[in-house]
């Protein structure tokens, strides 16, 4: 049982703020992920959770008490880290007994705990060996059941699959969202990588620069971003930016950016705000509904600079107008390098965003 | 042909090659033996020459073999308070086989003792108080931390010698002239910046999250200094162990200045006092050079295998 508020929390490193004013509410049992760039506050701000970073302002709220001031051994957080912090003194079984012993269990209940984890993450074989003598995959194993015998209120982890390979970093991922789902408990996980973010979260915390930019599930922050930063942030490849110019002209809604022209669906122009001016246009590169033989409306045309075929799909890298451009189409398209393309856009999925402030202009 | 030729040549080169590779180990053997001799020559003559009398011990060319060994300068160590020793005594000695016992000779093994109690106090307080210290300026961030780091290793610029006045007159102050207390006071001012600073630079070089993972885990600050700082910082500690403890043990200047009676003399005041007596006997003070090296042996041999990698703590970051 956890539930987490943040009350305009900031930390300050010298004239540096690393958080700032931070409102968060993390709800009791769910996934949240933290997630943003280097430098952005996310790791400042699962210390502040675990207790291992003093606030500079702000209250720190966990089931209704304030726990500002309560040192980590009195908080029921577990954490794993990036690095694994691993004791290498310290025998696999040791390494996973430490808390518990540190916390007094008796020797019996010890023992059945770490059993039962072993067994889960199936390292029942490694219980005597060093750290040193594990590989990454293994470690990382070892750092998951240290946390877990605790049976901990809040779980804390700080980007876990980073230093793992790619395929092991997918099947762990299936690994740690199953191990929310029978663990019950509060998740608060930190990562860099979106990908993660999208597979793992209840709900995402994006951040840049120690502010949040968004709060929302995986899909609000996919469809819905609030802001350049956002729609940048998630999706691989990333987000394409046009600029345009936005035009009602009575019942309907413009957008112009270069040589691509399209009428916004009624539905998706009653959302704007304000409903004209300078814009930049977003387009996923999924957000392609095929190729076309002739121009029209919504048809963006460009020419192929690179084919990346990616198994089930592939990718182009297209030149339109001053810039690269990604969308993602059949792989059945034989297309080649230098070639010039028509793509239809689904016009009900663009993303509009003021260019001044960069804002979406959806509301 | 051109095949021969090139096996020909191959063959030259390898024996060359093998030519070179016995003479670089003969030069790397002679080296090695150059500086064996170099180093442990002074040792070797001590140990000889402390189980020969006074007429051999200045014979030439000096016996490396003792011709007729003797154990009369560690009988007269261990047994020296029985004799009465006194210049009519000794004026019946016969000097050239060497029978001279320095007056002081029975407070070798008291000096001995008190150098002992020195010395392991100062290793105790040095890592009571240099452990903690260390680990707060690793590990926790607080405002002045690199400001006292620099200050502690600013008082190891300063030589010794200039601190003996003020010493003696804190010393004095506090009414602890003449008592070994003195010496530890002393000696600690000068061991723990080396001790904190050793151990400083061991504590950083091991990750942050080590130490955030044992305070999420249960441990208060001290719990995870305690289980996991020191079993990983094991090989400095030894280093700081033997620092403090040589350092102590081999210290002239100040127990010179503080100490008077055999009551708080250390060891090297004790043999530098054979030195200064009315006659000398150079293999008495051999004799007791060796008793004076037995300890910091001992030591050695028990922490070898950590000394060099906690000499070179925190030299190379990892």
């Amino acid at each position: 049982m956890a539930h987490i508020l943040f009350d305009k929390v900031s930390k300050r490193y010298g004239s540096v703020t690393a958080v700032d004013r931070l409102e968060l509410e993390i709800r009791d049992r769910e996934f949240l992920v933290l997630l943003g760039p280097s430098g952005c506050g996310k790791t400042t701000t699962l210390n502040m959770i675990a207790g291992l970073e003093e606030l500079s302002e702000g209250d720190i709220y966990f089931d209704g008490q304030i726990v500002n001031f309560m040192p980590p051994h009195k908080r029921d957080v577990a954490m794993v880290f990036q690095s694994y912090a691993l004791y290498p003194h310290k025998t696999v079984r040791d390494n996973i007994a430490f808390g518990l012993k540190m916390r007094r269990y008796d020797r019996a209940e010890i023992g059945r705990r770490v059993e039962d984890a072993a067994e889960r993450l199936r390292i029942t074989h490694l219980l005597d060996r060093r750290p040193q003598a594990l590989s990454g995959g293994q470690r990382q194993r070892v750092a998951l059941g240290r946390a877990m015998v605790r049976q901990p209120a809040v779980f804390l982890m700080d980007e876990p699959l980073s230093n793992l390979d790619a395929a092991l970093r997918v099947s762990m991922r299936a690994e740690i969202k199953e191990l929310h789902r029978t663990m019950r408990t509060t998740f608060v996980y930190v990562t860099h990588d979106q990908a993660e973010a999208l597979t793992l979260a209840d709900r995402i915390v994006v951040m840049r620069d120690g502010v949040v930019q968004q709060i929302g599930t995986p899909d609000e922050i996919y469809e819905h971003p609030c802001n350049v930063f956002v729609a940048s942030f998630l999706g691989s490849p990333p987000i394409n930016y046009l600029e345009g110019v936005l035009e009602t002209d009575g019942a309907a809604t413009r957008i112009h950016a270069g040589s691509f022209a399209a009428t916004l669906p009624p539905e998706a122009a009653a959302r704007l705000s304000p409903p004209s001016g300078e814009v930049v246009l977003g387009i996923r590169p999924e957000d392609v509904t095929g190729l076309v033989a002739e121009g029209g409306d919504a048809i963006i045309t460009g020419r192929v600079r690179t084919v990346l075929p990616v198994g089930s799909d592939q990718y182009l890298e297209l030149r339109v107008g001053a810039v690269d451009c990604f969308f993602r189409v059949d792989k059945g398209a034989r297309l080649a390098t230098g070639d010039e393309v028509r793509l239809g856009i689904d016009c009900a999925r663009l993303h509009l965003f003021d260019k001044a402030t960069g804002r979406s202009l959806m509301r | 042909m051109i095949g021969a030729t090139g096996i020909g040549r191959g063959a030259r080169y390898r024996r060359r090659s093998r030519l070179q590779d016995w003479g670089h180990r003969l030069v790397l053997l002679v080296g090695s033996l150059l500086v064996l001799a170099y180093a442990l020559g002074p040792v070797v003559w001590l140990a000889v020459s402390s189980v020969q009398d006074e007429r051999e011990i200045v014979s030439v060319p000096p016996h490396w073999i003792p011709e007729r060994p003797t154990l009369q300068n560690y009988r007269a160590i261990f047994f020296a308070g029985e004799k009465e020793v006194t210049y009519a005594t000794r004026r019946k000695g016969d000097p050239s086989t060497g029978g001279y016992i320095p007056s002081t000779a029975d407070s070798l093994l008291p000096g001995m003792w008190n150098s002992l109690k020195v010395a392991l106090a100062v290793v105790l307080l040095n890592l009571i108080v240099g452990v903690p210290a260390a680990y707060a300026i690793a590990k926790i961030r607080f405002w002045g931390r690199s400001a006292s780091i620099y200050f502690m290793l600013a008082t190891r610029v300063i030589p010794d010698i200039a601190l003996v006045v003020p010493f003696f007159l804190i010393i004095k102050k506090l009414g602890l002239i003449d008592d070994i207390l003195s010496l530890v006071v002393t000696y600690l001012a000068v061991t723990v910046p080396f001790t904190v600073f050793v151990l400083v630079s061991y504590f950083e070089s091991l990750p942050d999250e080590l130490d955030k993972a044992a305070r999420v885990d249960g441990c208060s600050r001290l719990q995870a200094l305690l289980q996991i700082f020191l079993p990983l910082a094991l090989p400095a500690l030894v280093a700081v162990v033997l620092f403090a403890f040589l350092a102590s043990w081999n210290e002239f200047l100040l127990a010179l200045m503080f100490t008077q009676t055999p009551a708080s003399q250390t060891l090297p005041i004790v043999v530098a006092s054979f030195a200064s007596d009315f006659t000398i006997s150079f293999s008495f003070i051999n004799a007791a050079g060796i008793v004076a090296v037995v300890p910091p042996v001992i030591l050695a041999l028990l922490f070898e295998r950590y000394i060099i990698s906690g000499l070179t703590a925190g030299a190379v970051k990892g």
